[in-house]
C-alpha cells in the first residue's frame, strides 16, 4: 500500500553532531501520527525534514517518502512546490502566522485563488463554506488582532488547508491557549483523518495526544525512546521516561503541603478590573498572607493577568484599592511572566541582567548564584542571550532573578503554560520549596484546575 | 534537558551573527583610507591645494603630479585630498550634531508620550515638510559660500531621521514586557535605556548614520556643483566638477576623480553597514 509519509532511518545533523534520530515510521491515508516529548527534544525537526524547511546549518539523512514521491533528494524548489498542495502545516501560534493588516476572509480567500488556483468566483464559495463550517460566521471582516486565539487557529486552519492538502502538520497546536479552547482544536484536527486526510502532531501535552490517538513516537532529546499506537504507550508505556511523562500530568501530582500562614502582606478590597473599556472583574476582595499559595483561576479572557497587574501595582485599578503590608519595601511585589523570553532585555547576555539587579539591591553574587544552582541551574548558561536557553531553564533564572530582590510576594502569570509537562511540575515544585523556605506569598494565574488544586493552600475560581 | 538546542546553537551561532561580511569589510577598509586621506590632507604630500601654475594646466599622471594638474595648474592630488578632509570632516559633525539631539529627543519623546510627544512629533513633521536640500539653500542664500551654513542646514535636515526612528523603535521597546519587569525589578530609566533600548536601536542608528553621511557628502558636492555651496578657490569636490567640466573632452580623466572620490566615499559608507538593519 502507498503511504502518506513514510520516513526510514531519519536523523538530523548540524555538522557531525547528530541532533535527532535515527527515527523510522509510516502513516497511512486516514492517519494520525503524534510526536511528542519535551521542549528541545528535537520534535519540531522531524516536521521541518519532512517540509524540507531545516535551518541552512543542519542537514537530514535518510528516506523520506511522501504520498509515494521520494522528497529528500528533490531540490528545494520542487520541495517548496508541494507546500499547501500536498503538505499543510498549521504553525505554532497560528495568530502569529497570520497578515495582521489583512482581514480574515480575505486571508482565507488568497489561499484558495492562489494556492488552490481556483477562480475568483469559486474562492470566494469556497471560502463562504469553509468559515460556516469552521464556525467562523460574523468573523469575515474582523483584522487578526481582534480574533480570539481559538479563533485565528480556525482561520489559519481555513487557509493552510485551502488547497486540500491531503496531509496536514500541525506544531504545538494547543500552545498557549487554555483548557476550554484545547479540546476545541484537538477536534478541528481530528477532522483531517476522518475525513481521509493525514495528521502530523507534534505535542508536549498528553491530553492532546490522547484525544487525537494514532500512533505515538516519544522522542527524548533527538533519541527515539518508545513508538506504538496510542492506546498501548498511553496505558502501558514500556519505557521509564514515558512514564515519568505521563505522571507530569498535574491530574496525577501529589497535593502540596500547605504552611502555617503568617502576616497579611497584601490586601486587595473591591477591586474592579476594566480592559478594553469593559468590566471583566468587579469587587475582588484578597487578604494575602506570608508563605501562602493562592491559585486564581478561569477562562481565558476573565481578566486575569489584569487582576495580577494591578496586585502588583502596574496598574491602578479602576476601583477598590490594593494595599501592601507597612513592612514590604518598594520592590517587595516581584512578578514572573508567561513568556519566560519576554521578561528579559533581548539582547544582553543574562548574567549581565542578573548583575544588575543584584547590585540595585546589595544582593551578593555569591548568593545569587547559590539560588540559582539550588534552582539547578548551570552558571555556565548565565553567558548566553536569553533566547539562548530553553524556556523551563529561562523561568528558572527568572524565578532566581525576582528571589534576588529578596520579595515578600512573589505573583506569577501562567509562569508554565509553555513549558513540557516535566518541566513544568518540576518548576512548580521548585516554586513551592522556595517559597517555603523564603517564606513568600504567592499568587499564581493558571487555567489548569489541576495544577490550582494540587499546588494552591486556595484556589479562588474567577468567573 | 535542552541539549539539543544548545548544539544546534552552537552550530549555527558561527554563520550567522559573529563573522563580518566581506563587503562590511571591504567598507570599513575604504573608510579607513578616506579618513586617513582626510585627516593628513593635503599636508601628507607636502602641496599647496591653491599653488596656481599656468604653464602646467591639464595635465596628466607625472612624478611631480601623480594625479595630474587642473585648468590653473593646480596639483589635482592636493586638491582631491583638501576636498576629502572638507567633505568628511563636515559629513562627520553633522551626523553627531543630528545624532545626539535627534536620538535623545527621540528617547525623550517615547518615554515621557502624551504632549511632549506630539509636540516633538509635530516640531519632526513641520522640519520634514521642507525638501531638505531646500533648507540648505535658505542658510546659505543668508551667507553665501560659508561651510557653517552647510554643516547648520545639512545637520537640520538629518536630525529629525533619527528622531522619527528612535521614537518610533523606542515606543514598542518601552512598552515590552521585559521593561516593565525590569521596572519592577527596581532599575532605573539610565539601566532601563542602556539595556533594553541602546541594543535594540543601536545597529538601526548605525544605519541611519551611515547614509545620513553619505548624504551630506553629496548634498555638498551637490551644491558645490551648482556653485551655490563652499566657492572656488576653495577645493571641493562639487566644485572641482564644475571647474574641470568644461575640460572633459580634452581630460577626460580629470572630471573623473572627484566624480570617483565621491561614488567611492558614498559606497563605502554604504558598504560598512550593508545587512546591519536585521531588526
Amino acid at each position: 500500500m502507498t503511504y502518506s509519509i513514510e520516513v526510514e532511518a531519519l536523523s538530523v545533523f548540524a555538522g557531525t553532531t547528530r541532533l535527532m534520530g535515527p527515527v523510522s515510521f509510516s502513516v497511512a491515508p486516514g492517519g494520525t501520527l503524534v510526536i511528542m516529548g519535551e521542549t528541545g527534544a528535537g520534535k519540531s525537526l522531524i516536521a521541518q525534514a519532512i517540509l524540507g524547511t531545516l535551518p541552512g546549518a543542519l542537514r537530514s539523512e535518510g528516506r523520506i517518502t511522501v504520498n509515494g514521491r521520494r522528497v529528500d533528494t528533490l531540490p528545494a524548489t520542487r520541495r517548496a512546490a508541494m507546500w499547501g498542495h500536498e503538505l499543510a502545516t498549521l504553525p505554532q501560534e497560528p495568530w502569529r502566522a497570520l497578515d495582521p493588516l489583512m482581514r480574515a476572509f480575505r486571508q482565507v480567500a488568497e489561499s484558495h485563488r492562489f494556492v488552490a488556483g481556483t477562480s475568483r468566483a469559486e474562492a470566494r464559495r469556497e471560502t463562504v463554506d469553509a468559515f460556516a463550517a469552521l464556525g467562523l460566521t460574523g468573523a469575515e471582516d474582523r483584522l487578526p488582532g481582534a480574533l480570539s486565539g481559538g479563533m485565528a487557529q480556525r482561520v489559519a486552519f481555513a487557509a493552510a488547508t485551502a488547497a486540500k492538502a491531503p496531509i496536514l502538520m500541525a506544531d504545538e497546536p494547543t500552545k498557549g491557549l487554555d483548557a476550554a479552547r484545547h479540546a476545541k482544536v484537538v477536534d478541528l484536527l481530528a477532522r483531517v483523518p476522518a475525513s481521509g486526510g493525514t495528521l502530523l502532531a507534534i505535542t508536549h501535552e498528553v491530553a492532546v495526544t490522547r484525544r487525537l490517538g494514532g500512533h505515538v513516537i516519544v522522542l527524548r532529546e533527538g533519541q527515539l525512546v518508545e513508538q506504538g499506537p496510542a492506546d498501548q504507550v498511553l496505558t502501558a508505556p514500556a519505557d521509564p521516561y514515558t512514564r515519568s511523562l505521563l505522571h507530569a500530568d498535574p491530574q496525577f501530582w501529589d497535593k502540596a503541603q500547605s504552611h502555617p500562614a503568617g502576616d497579611i502582606v497584601l490586601t486587595a478590597k473591591a477591586v474592579d478590573v476594566v480592559r478594553g473599556g469593559k468590566r471583566l472583574i468587579s469587587g475582588f476582595d484578597l487578604e494575602l498572607r506570608q508563605g501562602e499559595r493562592v491559585a486564581l483561576t478561569g477562562p481565558s479572557g476573565i481578566g486575569k493577568t489584569t487582576l495580577l497587574d494591578a496586585l502588583a501595582g502596574l496598574l491602578p485599578p479602576v476601583a477598590g484599592s490594593v494595599l501592601r503590608g507597612r513592612s514590604l519595601s518598594a520592590h517587595a511585589v516581584q512578578k514572573l511572566y508567561q513568556d519566560p523570553p519576554a521578561a528579559f532585555p533581548t539582547r544582553i547576555p543574562l548574567d549581565r541582567s542578573l548583575r544588575d539587579v543584584a547590585r540595585l539591591h546589595g544582593t551578593d553574587w555569591q548568593v545569587v548564584l547559590q539560588t540559582l544552582e539550588n534552582l539547578g541551574v548551570h552558571p555556565s548558561l548565565l553567558s548566553r542571550r536569553p533566547d539562548e536557553v530553553s524556556g523551563g531553564e529561562l523561568q528558572r533564572i527568572s524565578i532566581a532573578r525576582a528571589l534576588s530582590v529578596r520579595p515578600k510576594v512573589l505573583l506569577a502569570d501562567e509562569p508554565t503554560s509553555r513549558l513540557d509537562p516535566i518541566t513544568q511540575k518540576e518548576t512548580l515544585k521548585m516554586l513551592e520549596r522556595v517559597g517555603a523556605q523564603e517564606n513568600i506569598a504567592m499568587v499564581l494565574v493558571t487555567h489548569d484546575r489541576h495544577i490550582a488544586e494540587k499546588w494552591a493552600d486556595r484556589v479562588i475560581q474567577l468567573a | 534537558m535542552s541539549n539539543q538546542i544548545d548544539m544546534m546553537i552552537e552550530a549555527i551561532a558561527p554563520t550567522t551573527s559573529r563573522r563580518l561580511p566581506v563587503s562590511r569589510l571591504v567598507g570599513f577598509a575604504l573608510l579607513a583610507l578616506l579618513a586617513v586621506a582626510a585627516i593628513g590632507g593635503p599636508d601628507l604630500i607636502g602641496k599647496d591645494p591653491a599653488k596656481q601654475s599656468l604653464l602646467d594646466t591639464l595635465q596628466g599622471p607625472s612624478a611631480e603630479h601623480p594625479l595630474g594638474t587642473d585648468n590653473l595648474g593646480r596639483d589635482m592630488t592636493a586638491r582631491l585630498l583638501s576636498g576629502a578632509q572638507l567633505s568628511l570632516s563636515l559629513a562627520f559633525l553633522s551626523v553627531i550634531t543630528a545624532g545626539l539631539p535627534g536620538t535623545l529627543l527621540g528617547v525623550v519623546a517615547a518615554w515621557f508620550g502624551g504632549w511632549t510627544d506630539r509636540l516633538l512629533g509635530a516640531f519632526a513633521d513641520a522640519v520634514l515638510a521642507l525638501p531638505g536640500l531646500l533648507l540648505v539653500l535658505m542658510l546659505a542664500a543668508i551667507s553665501p559660500g560659508s561651510w557653517w551654513a552647510l554643516y547648520a542646514g545639512i545637520s537640520l535636515t538629518l536630525w529629525v531621521e533619527y528622531f522619527r526612528y528612535t521614537r518610533q523603535r523606542a515606543r514598542i521597546v518601552l512598552a515590552e514586557p521585559s521593561v516593565e519587569a525590569s521596572r519592577l525589578l527596581g532599575l532605573g530609566p539610565w539601566l532601563l535605556i542602556r539595556r533594553h533600548l541602546i541594543p535594540e536601536i543601536g545597529p538601526g542608528l548605525l544605519t541611519i548614520a551611515a547614509f545620513g553621511a553619505a548624504t551630506a557628502v553629496t548634498a555638498v558636492a551637490a551644491l558645490g556643483f551648482v556653485s551655490v555651496g563652499v566657492r572656488p578657490p576653495t577645493a571641493e569636490w562639487g566644485v572641482m566638477m564644475t571647474e574641470l567640466l568644461p575640460y572633459w573632452r580634452e581630460a577626460p580623466f580629470l572630471i573623473l576623480q572627484p566624480v570617483g572620490c565621491l561614488v567611492l566615499t558614498v559606497l563605502a559608507l554604504h558598504l560598512s553597514v550593508g545587512g546591519l538593519r536585521r531588526s
